[in-house]
């Protein structure tokens, strides 16, 4: 059991909520390339949630090179090789960095206090890259 | 004069061999909306009718504004109004005639509220009691409650029957008419998301036993569930810790306060993943009582609280 919490009420999405919970986790290490998910509607069960939306979860997961399924196997996380060139993961962050420097800007937090603030971070996830 | 409305310390009711309500002790303060929490057969009922004297304490005791329940009986009831569970009504009268009929037995009998909430209610005052919904009689107890112009309201399950409009027709009038007043209202539900709109204070009872007493702003300001992922994390019960759950390489801790703190603690103790989620009232209910079943901590068990608790 992986013990995800979904929300209905907290604005975001199931989905995305799940999305975000096993992306944090794979990033953390809690979850290991190989490691075995439960299937869709095992999940869907555990949550007491619609199976459309776990599926829904696990196929941007999948798009986006964090879980692989293998047919009649199951679904499993990633060797944690990303497939896109790095010039497209440049991309994807680029939004969030300019909204990172937009609100640190109105909150009159430095780029120096920022830039530790996510160095934290990264020493949460255990300091991999 | 006490600040608390009810006070019980250590109440207990013993049926046979059954503990249905087992070393009590609540405080619910007074002007407070107070929602009384539990699954079916937890012991809500039984609490409220030993406040109110309808039931003898095996053993503790039990006080209403500071008067002995079961023994300054008269005084008691003189200041509360009790809307029951199982609405008895008289088929052959209609709700005006009830109201006459009531009116002559209370002191502070408020005529202009019932006119007002009748209205506020869209309660048919002509029709015969035979012919009305469940929905509408149980507005009729709520409304012969609010008449009696009482200091303290105790209402079991006052939303039964009830469809989304007349349940929040009923929360609205019960919040703004009577905590504008100052009265202290003190009611049992299942309905948590309506428990969650208008109460400040909440209690669960599981198997006669008070589980938690807390204001609810603390349970969504304060109270954190923490998902940790690792191996070896503990599962031992600090004072912070209402329950921890594992589950092979997840353990999920439900706290009361200092997340950050207790999140650092984890990943200091070799947690490779810490996170951490608000709260809801339903997903506190079902992690509290839950625990209480013994096959929490097996896979299947999981389940077993929905379907019960939410009905």
């Amino acid at each position: 059991m992986l013990l995800l919490q979904v929300n209905p009420s907290s604005g975001l999405p199931l989905y995305l909520q799940i999305e975000a919970q096993i992306k944090h986790r794979v990033a953390a290490g809690a979850l290991k390339p190989d490691d075995q998910l439960p299937s869709v509607r095992r999940l869907a069960t555990e949550l007491a949630i619609n199976p459309n939306t776990v599926a829904r979860a696990y196929q941007e997961l999948e798009r986006d090179g964090i879980i692989r399924t293998a047919q009649g196997e199951g679904t499993f996380v990633a060797d944690g090789m990303s497939q896109l060139l790095k010039s497209e993961r440049l991309r994807r962050l680029g939004p969030l960095a300019a909204q990172l420097a937009v609100e640190a800007h109105h909150l009159r937090l430095s780029e120096k206090e920022i830039v530790e603030m996510v160095q934290e971070e990264f020493k949460k996830l255990g300091g991999k890259p | 004069m006490t600040d608390t409305a009810i006070e019980t310390g250590g109440l207990t009711k013993v049926y046979g061999r059954l503990r249905a309500v087992d070393e009590l002790t609540l405080h619910v303060p007074r002007g407070s909306v107070y929602g009384f929490l539990g699954r079916n057969g937890a012991g809500k009922t039984t609490t409220m009718r030993l406040l109110l004297g309808l039931a003898r304490p095996t053993s503790g005791t039990a006080h209403v504004f500071g008067l002995e329940a079961g023994r300054q009986q008269l005084e008691i009831l003189e200041r509360t109004a009790f809307v029951a569970e199982g609405k008895v009504l008289y088929d052959y009268m209609t709700p005006l005639e009830l109201v006459r009929f009531a009116s002559g037995f209370y002191p502070r009998w408020s005529r202009e509220a019932v006119e007002k909430y009748a209205r506020v209610l869209d309660i048919p005052m002509r029709q015969k009691f035979s012919k009305l919904s469940n929905g509408n009689r149980t507005k009729v107890c709520v409304l012969l409650a609010l008449a009696q112009n009482a200091d303290l309201l105790v209402l079991d399950e006052p939303s039964t029957g009830l469809d989304p409009v007349m349940i929040d027709d009923v929360l609205r009038v019960l919040l703004d008419e009577q905590t504008a007043e100052g009265r202290t209202v003190f009611f049992s539900s299942h309905q948590l998301a309506e428990v969650e709109q208008i109460a400040d204070w909440i209690g669960i009872i599981d198997q006669g036993r008070l589980l938690l007493e807390a204001r609810l702003e603390d349970i969504k300001n304060d109270y954190r569930v923490v998902v940790a992922g690792g191996n070896g994390l503990p599962v031992a019960l600090s004072a912070q810790v209402v329950s921890a759950v594992k589950a092979e390489r997840f353990t999920r801790y439900i706290i009361t306060s200092g997340a950050e703190a207790f999140a650092a603690g984890l990943r200091q103790q070799g947690a490779a993943s810490v996170e951490m989620f608000p709260l809801n009232l339903r997903e506190f209910f079902l992690e509290i009582v839950r625990k209480e079943d013994t096959c929490t901590f097996g896979k299947s068990g999981a389940k077993t609280g929905y379907a019960s608790s939410l009905s």
